[in-house]
């Protein structure tokens, strides 16, 4: 129940491209997310999925059956709306047993789900309550509970957590993952915090200008960024864009940019005469570390304490390099203004075509 | 595919109704006018005769200049008392502001003739006031005339503006004057820069549309005017003394009134249109409490404005139970006016009550399935109703009737005479009211609502009944209430279309005070009164509806 393939979809709006080629196989029971700056066009597959779009070209199958004419009503997708979406006029009771009496379900098999529904929301004893007197984070459990109670073929989560405060946020993205695994109901969700993505999904579509750019495992997309752009907008990450040195030896070559020259390895860069380099804050480690091999220097522009991290952001070439060091001790840090000494050390970096933003290199961080 | 296609049939049928609609009761006779006013009145050939002679003669002229004189006049009184009503009722604390609010508005939606008749049985030729201050040696100026209509324009009118200027200042945040007074101003000072530059729109907007209904007001001016013409009077005069076959002079004066509105409509859109600087997380502003003399001197004030606003309408109640002979008021009070209105013309009443509910009734449906198709459904052909709607706002009541009457007096549509036009003008004149409130409704339901049911399974047709209507019904309710007020007081297109057996209150309370029955009046008057009153009532209590409603809907 509930495997969903895309192929070959395209949705224009007037001029706008809004998706371009979105091919995708969404397992059964997975639990898949669409990630992506806001306009790149998730919202927009994921209601072209709920049938509030009609796409312009490509099909659409859910457990093999092509929906392309299915108006969303017959789609049977439960949806999770980012506002909500509660009927105000309606009771708790009422607002989760809706898609029951469309489907003219039997009195005592809807009070069954709709009970089961809101259990499994920790929502029970708020049946008679009206949407006016719930917090946000309970409408959008009441909101979970309605498109759970239809037992839809997939659900559909459109950035639900977003209009939560940051700890209900946390607290209602676990419950929704776990609600989903003890159902294994196929899940779609969009959002843009990556953070979020990370933590709950399978797997990770990272979208851009309505483009998929790479589809793995949360420790994929982070570890193993097909380009630029993923690399970018998943974690924190430092580029600089460095002339190749001529020759490589034991499979390492030297790039360099100005006063700064770095050991990057030399697989993929034969044709390159420039390229950027990549890696990120918490690979960074003291010069020490690595004998002063690939040496980093530059003064400190800030110096900020986050509790469980100090971050650094150094000068140098004339551009700013984050390092992150875990479990600061007050007397290690260092001044701002001062001059600091930091390595990268070879296997943390990634390398990409500074033309195409594609990858340069195989293999993963670590 | 079949539900797909079915839906979109019942959505075309309905902008195909609008522009219906829209072609046979307003392109249809407007085109009309203006044919006839580029016809020579004897040969019918096409000719600017009209034209000219409105730009030439003097007699037409002056009724221009009288009309943009008394609606200027009006909307600059109007916020002289408009304006200070509205600062001190919201900005200090004055005991009964609900009560000042409740009368205002009532002075507001009365019947535009009854604050006009009112004023002469006070100070017309034998007005009990004249002669009670004639009698202590104090002779008062005329009261027909420029001055009249001015008085009862504005006394009615001015709540247009305290309640939107009051609406605004309500809404004003107030670290807005917080920041003002942080960084250094003073009270007066933060007025003039931050309070009243935000109120501006508002206030503009208000009296823009004192401006217009000043305008447009033909009741007023018939009852009080005398020989003063404004356009109103001045074209259905022209039409009732032409009563050829063709309209020329009154075609004419009804293109010109009409365009003169339209100008007025068009900058209150732009202005309305502007930035509005009402916040929705509001820190509302401060009460203040006022101290001794000047509490008391803006008790004072608050309360003389709405007094003398209310005054009419309590005199004509007052008059109604006085004792009648006829049309001569006798010693004591008695029960003989409405006595003479229900056995003398019941019909007149029942008229009213039934054209203004069957009105209604068309109203709100056609308002509602409108209002949805503009506000959800963004066609192309939806994109030309849309502003079509919006025309009766800029065609005065005498225009329409006469546009009324020039076409359906012939095949094909034969209407003249019939209560079906009389019921048709309440619709048209109220419509554009009915599809904004519904558009407008529709635009604060977030779509995800419907959304919602129909990814639950529900079809369109059901999602509509079963999650937009009920959410939308308040709002619907208290628009059709606010249309049944004013179909029960329609007067300036009615009165160009009634025959004998479609008579209506408006009309009957006009010509009892033509032919000086003053006791039918006063007591037809009040049963308005009544029911206007209870409306806002109902709309109040049960809808939460503050009074700002009443000048928006």
């Amino acid at each position: 129940m509930g495997a969903i393939r895309i192929v070959n979809l395209e949705k224009h709006f007037g001029e706008v491209k809004a998706l371009s080629n979105i091919n995708l196989d969404i397992e059964k029971g997975e639990f898949f997310t669409l990630l992506g700056p806001s306009g790149c066009g998730k919202t927009t597959l994921l209601r072209t999925i709920a049938g509030f779009y009609h796409q312009d070209k490509g099909d659409i199958y859910i457990d093999n059956q092509l929906i392309n004419n299915v108006p969303a009503y017959q789609r049977n997708t439960g949806m999770v709306f980012q506002n909500y979406a509660v009927f105000p006029h309606m009771t708790v009771f009422d607002n989760v047993a809706y898609g029951l009496r469309v489907r003219k379900m039997p009195k005592e098999a809807i009070a069954r789900k709709v009970a089961a529904a809101l259990k499994s929301v920790h929502l029970e004893g708020y049946e008679e309550r009206t949407p006016d007197k719930l917090s946000g984070g309970q409408q959008q459990r009441v909101g979970l509970a309605r498109a759970m109670a239809i037992e839809p073929r997939v659900l559909l989560f459109d950035e639900p957590l977003s209009n939560l405060d940051a700890k209900l946020r946390i607290e209602m993205r676990d419950e929704i993952r776990a609600v989903q695994k003890s159902l294994g109901i196929t899940s779609v969700y969009v959002t843009h915090d990556q953070e979020e993505a990370l933590v709950i999904s399978d797997r990770i579509a990272v979208m851009n200008q309505g483009v998929i750019q790479q589809i793995g495992k949360p420790w994929e997309i982070y570890t193993n960024p097909q380009n630029t752009f993923v690399a970018y907008f998943v974690g924190k990450i430092n580029m600089l864009t460095m002339r190749l040195e001529e020759g490589s030896e034991g499979g390492l070559r030297r790039a360099v940019k100005g006063s700064l020259s770095l050991v990057i390895p030399a697989e993929g860069t034969e044709d390159l005469e420039e390229v950027v380099v990549a890696f990120r804050p918490e690979d960074v480690v003291e010069a020490s570390a690595t004998g002063r091999k690939n040496e980093i220097t530059g003064s400190l522009q800030t110096v900020s304490f986050m509790g469980s991290v100090a971050r650094f952001e150094l000068d140098v070439e004339g551009q700013t390099i984050t390092v992150d060091r875990h479990r600061p001790r007050e007397a290690d840090m260092p001044q701002k203004g001062s001059a600091a000494a930091f390595a990268v050390p070879v296997e943390s970096i990634l390398l990409f075509n500074p033309k195409t933003g594609l990858r340069v290199g195989k293999g993963a961080l670590r | 595919m079949s539900a797909r296609s079915r839906r979109a049939d019942i959505w075309s049928l309905v902008i195909f109704a609008g522009f219906a609609i829209v072609v046979v009761f307003l392109i249809y006779p407007l085109f009309d006018i203006f044919r006839y006013s580029f016809m020579d009145k004897e040969s019918g050939a096409l000719s600017l005769s009209n034209w000219v002679a409105f730009f030439s003669k003097k007699y037409y002229l002056r009724a221009f200049g009288n009309s943009m004189f008394i609606a200027l006049a009006t909307t600059f009184f109007s916020m002289v008392l408009g304006i200070p009503l509205a600062f001190f009722t919201t900005r200090y604390r004055i005991r009964g502001t609900n009560l000042l609010n409740t009368l205002s508005v009532l002075a507001l939606l009365s019947p535009t003739f009854i604050g006009a008749y009112s004023w002469i049985t006070m100070l017309g030729r034998n007005g009990f006031l004249r002669l009670m201050f004639k009698s202590i040696g104090i002779s008062l100026p005329d009261i027909y005339g420029p001055l009249g209509i001015i008085l009862a324009d504005t006394l009615q009118y001015y709540p247009f503006i305290s309640l939107m200027t009051a609406g605004a200042l309500m809404t004003i945040d107030r670290s807005l004057e917080e920041a003002s007074e942080n960084l250094g101003a003073r009270s007066t000072r933060i007025f003039f820069d931050i309070t009243l530059p935000m109120v501006l729109p508002s206030v503009t907007g208000g009296a823009l549309i004192v401006f217009m209904m000043s305008l447009s007001n033909f009741g007023t001016p018939m009852i009080i005017g005398g020989n003063y013409l404004v356009l109103p009077t001045l074209a259905y005069n022209l039409y009732t003394s032409e009563m050829s076959e063709m309209p020329g002079m009154a075609s004419t004066v009804s293109i010109i009134l009409m365009l003169c509105a339209s100008v007025v409509i068009i900058l209150q859109q732009w202005v309305s249109s502007r930035r509005k600087y009402a916040s929705m997380l509001v820190n509302r502003p401060v009460v203040k409490q006022l101290k001794g003399p000047k509490s008391l001197l803006a008790h004072l004030l608050c309360y003389f404005i709405v007094f003398m606003s209310t005054l009419p309408l309590a005199v004509i109640v007052f008059f109604s139970f006085r004792n009648t002979s006829g049309p001569v008021f006798r010693e004591g009070f008695s029960l003989n006016s409405y006595r003479q209105i229900f056995f003398d013309v019941p019909k007149t009443v029942t008229n009213s009550f039934i054209y203004s509910l069957i009105a209604v009734l068309l109203i709100a449906t056609v308002g509602t399935l409108l209002g949805f198709v503009i506000a959800r459904k963004r066609t192309a052909a939806v994109k030309v109703l849309d502003p079509l709607l919006m025309i009766p706002y800029m065609v005065p009541g005498t225009v329409l009737g006469i546009g009324f009457i020039v076409v359906f007096n012939r095949p094909p549509i034969f209407l003249a005479g019939t209560s079906v036009i009389i019921i048709m003008t309440y619709f048209i004149r109220r419509l554009p009211y009915s599809v904004r409130s519904a558009a407008s409704i529709l635009k604060q339901i977030d779509p995800a609502l419907e959304e919602a049911g129909i990814n639950l399974g529900s079809p369109p047709g059901r999602t509509f009944w079963t999650i937009t209507l009920p959410l939308m019904q308040g709002g619907i309710i208290s628009g059709a209430i606010m249309s049944w007020v004013t179909s029960m007081n329609e007067l300036s297109a009615s009165i160009l279309l009634y025959v004998g057996k479609t008579m209506t209150m408006p009309i009957k309370i006009y010509l009892s005070v033509a032919d000086g029955y003053f006791g039918t009046a006063s007591a037809m008057s009040t049963i308005l009164l009544v029911v206007t009153g209870i409306s806002m009532f109902v709309v109040n209590k049960y809808f939460n509806r503050g009074s700002e409603t009443f000048v928006a809907a």
